[in-house]
């Protein structure tokens, strides 16, 4: 049964994973409801002197495996539903790398584009003060998400480290550097997902110097993807494309000529030395790699038989419906999916956690270690996974994630 | 005169130095033969430069002549090896020549004079047309013996006619002028010689000469220093000298009657009608606001004679508007002194008769349309044109007045900028970036002025005369010749800040802002790029009662930023866009803190302190300047009072200057009455639909006031077609196609709603199809589709003169979001509609896959559309007239 509602769409998918992994009744029920969930209603004063009340969420929604983490959102149609989801998300993508938090996510039903910098200071510490008890470093961590930035992330941690009367900088990550914020946090995603793609090539025999390319989105992850596959490996970025369509170049794209271009016009289409092609064309394109980095639900059960490429790596967020996954499967297309292929931000939001209660900073060139040592096991996971239990990628990280939450309920003795 | 003597092939010994190496530097030192005019104020500053000079000369061993013949004190004093020679010049000119060229003729070649002030002659000669033909006689003698001869000419004390004599016989000119306690160094003439900074002025110490660069400081000090810079003939027959004349007699009576005041007043009034024009309404504003002493400054900044336009009136009247406001704004402080020149409404016609171009003008006039080639071709006639000796007197006199400072040529017609006619970006302006060699500068300078007056009759402007109604009607072209604002950074001049603003603001995208409070439309460098539509680059909007809020967030803020500069490259002598990160690299540009933020991975960083270097993606927000400065506290006030005294929300346009301290200077270089949307329909009785089946489609987002009913005919240019299938061909070709249909006669006799793509008038044709206002005038409401899976925009075009274009000519202008189901966009509607192109314009069937002609009543049985935007509650809907009306077309 299909819905629009985020929260169904992820309970169907803890269903689907307690079948696998047979979990008993009470543990996969509890599993189906966030752990914990707070709304507050808070006011703030406006710049023209009237107060205006606003109301917010905050969702942890199971914190077996430690403290949990996940971002805050400023967004005018925010609901609880949404919350919910993407707690539960956060619950399993931190369980997937392995790392020693559960999931949470917060929101504030506002529109921040029309409120100006004083007032979103006073809401951002509004909302603070109001769920203030609820978080904390060893509690609740919270992180930036839509509309909210490091700026935002600054305020909320001074607000906070005012009412404990200390500096509390582990309480929220995605600060800006000189506030305690991690180096190597811009590019993470979309490194992280380079090291999932290095490790599938391994396992495919795929050689990665001059492999071919296709990026479908040109923001910030497709962008950095486009340059680190370059830097790292020697790909050959041979496609990309943004809204208004893409532009193609069999011998490769110069990645600094099509940043310029797409700085000047809005979009990479009609770039000097590439040929026009459209979204649909690229995704269906014979290349080595196929990397996702825009929109939902691009590869269907329509375009999926059409598919060339021998890797899907899922930069963004549910590029892929179900239905497309089983026959990307079927295919053999080595699918690497959203929340394993994406990990990279939460995994530096961990280690930006791990500095400042250490007070100490890493260089660039240690969190790129360590984020490759976590990406890589957890890829391997997932991969051993698929092939113990014959299912796919996608299913096998969900297990793997799901099972180690599990294990860590049972072992506090929860359920 | 072999003009090259003193530059070809000279041993190093034909060098002479001032004594002052800081002069020298700048002028590029003396050379024998060179006779040196200093034109003072006070005998006792060519002392100082005569003293230092003759010291040098003796020390060097040079015979050095001071001829004495004045009863000022001794300008050297007597020193071993100085002769001093007395010449009595009470005897008349023809014996007191005739003695100085048998000293000369005496003393031989290779001597050095130096003159007493040669005004002194006056005393006794009674005029100084002899004092002119002195000097025409001596100095050329003086050059062929190869001396160096110092004179001083008192200021104002001679007529023009007089010093243009002597300015054209020496080789070296330079104006010396005191203010504030500060001397300044002004070279107006040095033959033969050139650097890019030598006509400009100078303030001058021993050690050092400073050009003035920063328009403000230039334009304070030169108006202060030349208060009656151009030539004008003693015997001038223009109109109003006369009246002129009266009233300076009046003015030097200071005693004036009560009788006296009346006529006075009455012979203000009509000198002033005589400058500004007969527009009741404005001529309200300007009686009330200048005083005599304001209307004796145009007529001496006048080159010409004739009327000043609309455009520099109302320049004019503002700034005095604002000088005069009591608020909280020291406008007196704050405003920058300008020194315009206007070239008089007469000369225009002068032009045309001169040049055989009148009866063109006429034809031209009268028809309808005129193709670009033609265009073309009339420029190159206009360009052929010459100016009457008069007029290039005047011209040079201007151009000796702004050194090297880049000026800007503007259109200033009687029509223009009135109330009910902009002509906004109709005529022309052209910038001269003023460098080069005086002759090269009077080239460019007569070229701008022939081009704004050939662009009287551009296409542009001839459809919108006849669209006003305004075909026939008297159209003067008047001149505005501004100091363009700014400062030298580089080999480039631009000003830090230029914009548009206005009193209401009609871009009220959240209903938090308050439309009674203005809008700026703000870039860094030239205000080029706010008053036009410039395609994928963005001025910053400030809504003047929320000055931080912007529609943008996170790296959105990047993407919808001014990423390109217009400014003069000084080097090439021409106007150039370059990105702004070039401009911003070294960090090191005055202010660049209050300009820039930094945006990496969506977050923006505004700097710390003056501290910019950090910046690893600078991108223009304007945030400090915003935050830490006056700068909209500024603009508010004047937006406000502005509007308060017009009656009217006004549109200005602006430059502006940040000071070390971070205080704020404006130059106020334009304002007009603003034009409001819709007004013309605001009395129409309309029901809204009360059928959702009739609506094609309903709007929510900065929606203008107005209705419009009987709409026939819809042109549509397909989003999605445009975005996926056209080619870059075809896209270019949409905007001619849609011309056409424009120009087309059904379209003139019915009314029609143009629906498309993203930006109308983009000339990034990515982002929309490329249309002038000439494209689009026949059109009712102008409608910009803004589908998410085409990836359009619509930009907001307010303030750029393809906006007020629409303003104006009541062509309302909707944003639409299709995929907003708000939007209750009719997708079947547009689908299914026949296409009735092909029976009106059969050349254009190729492109009907692009653009669909829908013919709405044939297709409707006898319905038409309506379109009905309420301002106040910010919704607009388009349908289908409910109830068939009979035709009555």
């Amino acid at each position: 049964m299909s819905t629009n509602n985020p929260f169904e769409i992820a309970r169907q998918q803890i269903d689907a994973c307690a079948q696998i992994l047979k979990l008993e009744s009470h543990v996969h029920e509890f599993l189906r409801n966030p752990m914990f969930e707070v709304h507050v209603s808070f006011p703030v004063r406006m710049d023209d002197g009237s107060t205006k009340i606003f109301q917010g969420f905050r969702v942890q929604y199971n914190d077996a495996k430690g403290p949990t983490k996940g971002g805050i959102r400023f967004h005018p149609e925010e609901t609880i539903d949404t919350v919910r989801a993407l707690a539960a998300w956060m619950t399993w993508k931190c369980a997937l790398v392995d790392l020693p938090l559960g999931g949470g996510k917060g929101g504030v039903i506002c529109n921040a584009k029309e409120m100006s910098k004083a007032e979103l200071e006073r809401l951002s510490r509004g909302y603070i003060r109001s769920v203030y008890q609820f978080i904390g470093p060893d509690k609740d961590v919270p992180a930036p998400d839509v509309y909210t930035n490091p700026a935002i992330m600054a305020w909320m941690m001074d607000e906070y480290s005012k009412i404990a009367g200390k500096n509390k900088f582990g309480v929220i990550t995605g600060k800006p550097i000189c506030l305690g914020g991690s180096l190597g946090r811009g590019d993470a995603t979309a490194r992280g997902g380079m090291y999932t793609i290095r490790e599938a090539a391994k396992v495919l025999g795929l050689e990665l110097k001059g492999a071919t390319i296709a990026i479908q989105g040109f923001g910030n992850a497709g962008n950095y993807a486009a340059s680190l596959a370059r830097d790292l490996f020697g790909c050959k970025i041979v496609a990309v494309c943004d809204s208004k369509g893409g532009a193609y170049c069999q011998q490769g794209i110069d990645h600094d000529g099509v940043c310029q271009f797409k700085a000047e016009t809005s979009s990479v289409v009609d770039c000097p030395k590439t040929e026009r092609i459209s979204n649909e064309d690229l995704l269906e394109m014979d290349v080595d790699i196929l990397i996702p980095a825009a929109l939902e639900n691009v590869i269907t059960e329509k375009n999926a038989p059409n598919i060339k490429a021998k890797i899907v790596a899922e930069l963004s967020n549910g590029p892929t419906t179900p239905e497309a996954d089983e026959i990307l499967h079927e295919k053999g297309i080595h699918v690497i999916p959203d929340f394993l292929c994406n990990a990279g931000g939460v995994t530096v939001s961990y280690f930006e956690m791990v500095q400042n209660l250490y007070m100490y900073a890493w260089d660039e060139a240690t969190v790129h270690e360590r984020l490759d040592k976590k990406m890589t096991l957890a890829y391997h996971s997932v991969l051993k996974t698929s092939k113990s239990l014959g299912i796919n990628m996608r299913k096998a990280a969900y297990v793997v994630a799901v099972q180690r939450v599990v294990e860590a309920m049972k072992l506090r003795g929860w359920v | 005169m072999d003009e090259n003597k003193s530059i070809s092939g000279r041993p190093d010994e034909s060098f002479v130095s001032t004594g002052f190496p800081a002069i020298d530097e700048v002028i590029d030192r003396l050379r024998m033969g060179d006779n040196v005019v200093w034109q003072v104020d006070e005998v006792e500053n060519y002392s100082i430069l005569a003293r230092r000079f003759a010291k040098t000369a003796l020390d060097e061993g040079r015979k050095l002549i001071y001829i004495r013949f004045a009863p000022h004190p001794l300008i050297l004093k007597p020193r071993e090896n100085l002769l001093t020679i007395k010449v009595d010049s009470a005897q008349g000119f023809d014996s007191f020549s005739t003695q100085v060229n048998t000293i000369i003729e005496q003393q031989g070649p290779g001597a050095f004079y130096v003159f007493d002030n040669l005004s002194a002659l006056v005393e006794d000669w009674a005029t100084d047309q002899l004092l002119a033909n002195f000097f025409q006689v001596t100095c050329p003698y003086l050059w062929e013996m190869d001396t160096v001869a110092y004179f001083a000419l008192t200021r104002g004390k001679h007529s023009h006619v007089a010093v243009a004599r002597i300015r054209d016989t020496t080789q070296v000119l330079i104006d010396v002028y005191r203010i504030a306690g500060n001397l300044y160094i002004h070279p107006l003439k040095v033959l033969g010689r050139y650097s890019s900074q030598m006509f400009l002025p100078h303030r001058f110490s021993n050690q050092s000469m400073s050009p003035i660069f920063q328009s403000g400081e230039a334009s304070e000090v030169l108006a202060r220093a030349s208060r009656q810079p151009l030539r004008r003939k003693a015997d001038s027959s223009v109109p109003w000298e006369a009246v002129y004349k009266k009233l300076s007699r009046v003015e030097e009576a200071e005693l004036v009657s009560p009788e006296l005041a009346q006529e006075v007043g009455a012979l203000k009034q009509e000198f002033c009608r005589m400058l500004l024009g007969d527009s009741p309404r404005f001529n309200f504003l300007a009686d009330k606001y200048l005083s005599l002493n304001d209307l004796f400054a145009i007529r001496n900044r006048m080159i010409g004679s004739g009327r000043i336009g609309g455009k520099a009136a109302g320049m004019i009247v503002a700034r005095k508007i604002l000088l005069e406001a009591h608020g909280e704004m020291d406008f007196g402080r704050l405003l920058e002194q300008h020194d315009s020149f206007f070239i008089g409404s007469d000369v225009f016609f002068s032009f045309l008769v001169n040049n055989d171009l009148f009866r063109l003008r006429m034809r031209l006039t009268r028809s309808s349309q005129i193709s670009d080639e033609e265009f073309r071709q009339v420029e190159e006639r206009f360009l052929a044109g010459k100016f009457s000796p008069e007029i290039l007197g005047q011209v040079q006199d201007m151009l000796d007045y702004f050194g090297q400072a880049p000026i800007i040529v503007r259109s200033s017609s009687l029509l223009e900028d009135g109330f009910g006619n902009a002509f906004a970006g109709k005529y022309r302006s052209e910038f001269c970036a003023n460098q080069g060699r005086p002759e090269q500068r009077m080239e460019a300078f007569l070229n701008a002025v022939k081009l704004v007056y050939a662009s009287a009759v551009n296409p542009d402007a001839l459809a919108y005369r006849k669209q006003r109604g305004l075909g026939e009607s008297d159209e003067q072209m008047a001149i505005l010749v501004q100091r363009v604002s700014g400062f030298r950074y580089k080999n480039f001049f631009f000003p830090q800040l230029a914009g548009v603003a206005f009193s209401h603001n009609l871009y009220r995208w959240t209903d938090r802002i308050d439309s009674a409070q203005g809008l700026v439309r703000l870039v860094f460098g030239l205000g080029t790029r706010a008053v036009n539509r410039v395609g994928g680059d963005y001025p910053r909007m400030i809504a003047i009662s929320h000055p931080d809020l912007r529609q943008e967030t996170g790296s959105q803020i990047a993407a919808y930023s001014q990423r390109r500069v217009d400014l003069l490259d000084l080097d090439s002598n021409a106007f150039c866009t370059k990105p702004f990160a070039d401009i911003a690299a070294d960090g090191d540009y005055p202010g660049l803190h209050l300009f820039v933020s930094s945006i990496e991975n969506d977050f923006v960083q505004d700097p710390v302190g003056i501290l910019v270097g950090r910046l690893k993606h600078p991108v223009l927000t304007f945030n400090n300047l915003l935050g830490q400065t006056d700068f909209v506290r500024a603009l508010k006030e004047a937006t406000a009072e502005l509007e308060r005294v017009y009656g009217y929300p006004v549109d200005t346009e602006f430059t502006a200057f940040v000071g070390p301290q971070g205080n704020i200077r404006i130059n106020l270089l334009q304002c007009r009455p603003m034009r409001l949307p819709g007004a013309k329909f605001n009395d129409t009785q309309v029901s809204w639909p009360s059928r959702q089946e009739s609506v094609l489609f309903r709007a929510g987002r900065m929606i203008p006031g107005g209705v419009i009913d009987r709409i026939r005919y819809i042109i549509f240019v397909d989003p999605d077609a445009y975005s996926q299938k056209a080619s870059l061909n075809e896209k270019k070709s949409l905007g001619r196609v849609v011309g056409s249909i424009n120009r087309h006669p059904a379209l003139q006799e019915n009314r029609a709603m143009l629906m498309g793509p993203g930006r109308w008038g983009s000339s990034n044709i990515s982002l929309g199809v490329n249309t002038s206002y000439a494209d689009i005038n026949n059109v009712s409401a102008l409608v910009e589709i803004a589908l998410e899976s085409a990836g359009h925009v619509p930009e907001l075009s307010y303030g750029t003169h393809f906006f007020l274009d629409l303003v104006e000519s009541h062509i309302i202008y909707l944003p639409v979001y299709p995929d907003d189901p708000a939007a209750d966009f009719n997708f079947s509607f547009f689908e299914k509609a026949p296409n009735s192109l092909g029976q009106i314009l059969p050349e254009y069937l190729p492109y009907a896959n692009f653009v669909k002609l829908i013919d709405v009543p044939a297709l409707t049985g006898n319905r038409f559309v309506t379109i009905i935007a309420d301002a106040q509650s910010q919704k607009a809907v388009c349908f289908l007239e409910e109830d068939a009306a009979p035709d009555k077309e």
